[in-house]
């Protein structure tokens, strides 16, 4: 082991904490975001010249992280991979393309909230308990007084709803 | 937005990614039945993100260190390169043997790590077993131009629960008794190419470079995924963070007691 960090441990000690963060985001769990942070940084190792200007290595590693993330949410569309393994090797990653209402600039969390906001209560209040409170679907039923079959067909129906409204003006 | 399907069942199925979300799980694209689903799960992949709290939101420390001694690998690399860059061979991490031992080298690493981890037993077989399964490329029968069954040990040799080293002039590997099924596995990790070593009590095989386990069917098993999964390998500082692929597996068979494997014409 080298004593002091190499020049790809120094990219990974400054970044790792900002890809996970970045693509935990978006998958919203853990295995998954371990699995793909580790994609990201193996793709580092393979493709990433560390003597680039810091902030160029920066945005390499967002773009990876966000076709990273993209592709696994390809497999939930039933979208044929692109695969990042696939991608030409070279500075640039090519923009595999986003699925639909990708916005990497946004702050996430805000956009939750405006979600939350124009939802109409029992589904804003349903999914607060499932996700806020992080109840089970029959600890949320006992507490909005339904049954768990019909507590289960409201957080459907809430988050239907509110995938309608993410996508916009221009869904 | 069509409300054909029976709201119920779909209610239901999606609650198995909601479930595997908001757990422990793994969520999978096999709960959502299509693309408006799939915009529903990532609208929950969201809410759950956005509404973690913040000490929750964490990497796993031990997933952190993991990820760096990788990276860590990759700079080792480096060096090793820019040291002799005329050498084209492939850079090894620093502190692991060398990649090209002799057979008895190998064989002396590989008795060392069995003697350390207790069977005395296991430790002679694989000491014979290495003697007599180092075969010549023209003492096999020969089947056809592609390759060969090279008689590699024979099965008294085996019993359930242990491997014996073998090498034909092509191919280097372990002949394993897998609860009665025996099986021939390549020695190679698949990871840097390094040398596995039997585990006589964990049976498995086992990299000295980078600590990835390979159960007895040649599939990675102490990868992140089946670590969480089994609970297997708990404890294990070396759980591997990145899948691996399958260890090679050579066609084997068993005629009387002679165990043969199918070997390529090297």
């Amino acid at each position: 082991m080298p004593d002091a960090p190499g020049p790809f441990e120094k990219v990974y000690d400054a970044h790792v904490l900002g890809i996970y963060r970045f693509i935990y985001a978006r998958v919203g769990n853990h295995p998954d975001a371990e699995d793909l942070t580790a994609q990201v940084f193996v793709r580092a190792v393979e493709q990433l010249d560390t003597d680039r200007h810091p902030g160029e290595i920066a945005a390499w590693l967002y773009r990876v992280a966000q076709n990273t993330t993209a592709d696994y949410w390809r497999a939930f569309y039933r979208l044929p991979l692109v695969g990042t393994d696939h991608v030409a090797p070279g500075w640039e990653p090519a923009d595999t393309s986003t699925p639909p209402s990708e916005s990497a600039g946004d702050s996430a969390s805000t956009r939750v909230e405006t979600v939350l906001r124009r939802l109409p209560d029992h589904y804003r209040r349903v999914l607060q308990l499932r996700f806020l409170e992080r109840l089970s679907v029959a600890e949320t039923a006992s507490a909005m007084g339904i049954t768990s079959g019909n507590a289960r067909v409201l957080q459907y129906r809430a988050l239907r709803r509110a995938a309608l409204l993410e996508e916009g003006p221009d869904a | 937005m069509p409300e054909s399907r029976r709201p119920d069942d779909a209610a239901t199925r999606f609650e198995r990614y909601l479930d595997a979300l908001l757990g422990t799980g793994r969520p999978s694209p096999a709960s959502v039945a299509d693309a408006d689903e799939a915009e529903m799960a990532r609208m929950a992949a969201e809410l759950a993100a956005a509404f973690t709290a913040p000490e929750e939101g964490e990497p796993d420390p031990a997933f952190l260190e993991q990820l760096r001694r990788r990276v860590r690998e990759a700079d080792a690399g480096i060096t090793a390169v820019r040291i002799s860059p005329p050498v084209r061979e492939r850079p090894r991490p620093s502190g692991a043997a060398p990649w090209r031992l002799s057979r008895r080298e190998l064989l002396q690493a590989g008795l060392g790590a069995a003697a350390g981890l207790a069977a005395g037993a296991v430790g002679a077989s694989l000491l014979g077993g290495n003697d007599r399964a180092t075969i010549g490329g023209d003492s096999g029968t020969l089947v056809s131009g592609d390759g060969f069954w090279a008689e590699v040990a024979r099965l008294d040799e085996l019993p359930p629960g242990t491997a014996l080293r073998f090498s034909t002039a092509a191919f280097d590997g372990f002949v394993v008794n897998d609860q009665g099924t025996v099986r021939a596995l390549s020695s190679v990790c698949t990871h840097m190419g390094c040398t596995l070593q039997f585990r006589p009590d964990w049976q498995d095989l086992r990299c000295p470079c980078h600590e990835a386990s390979f159960d007895l069917a040649g599939r990675l098993a102490n990868g992140r995924t089946a670590w969480r999964a089994s609970g297997a390998y708990r404890g294990d500082a070396g759980a591997y963070p990145l899948d691996l692929p399958d260890l090679v597996r050579p066609r084997t068979k068993v005629e009387g007691d002679v165990i043969y494997v199918w070997t390529a014409q090297a």
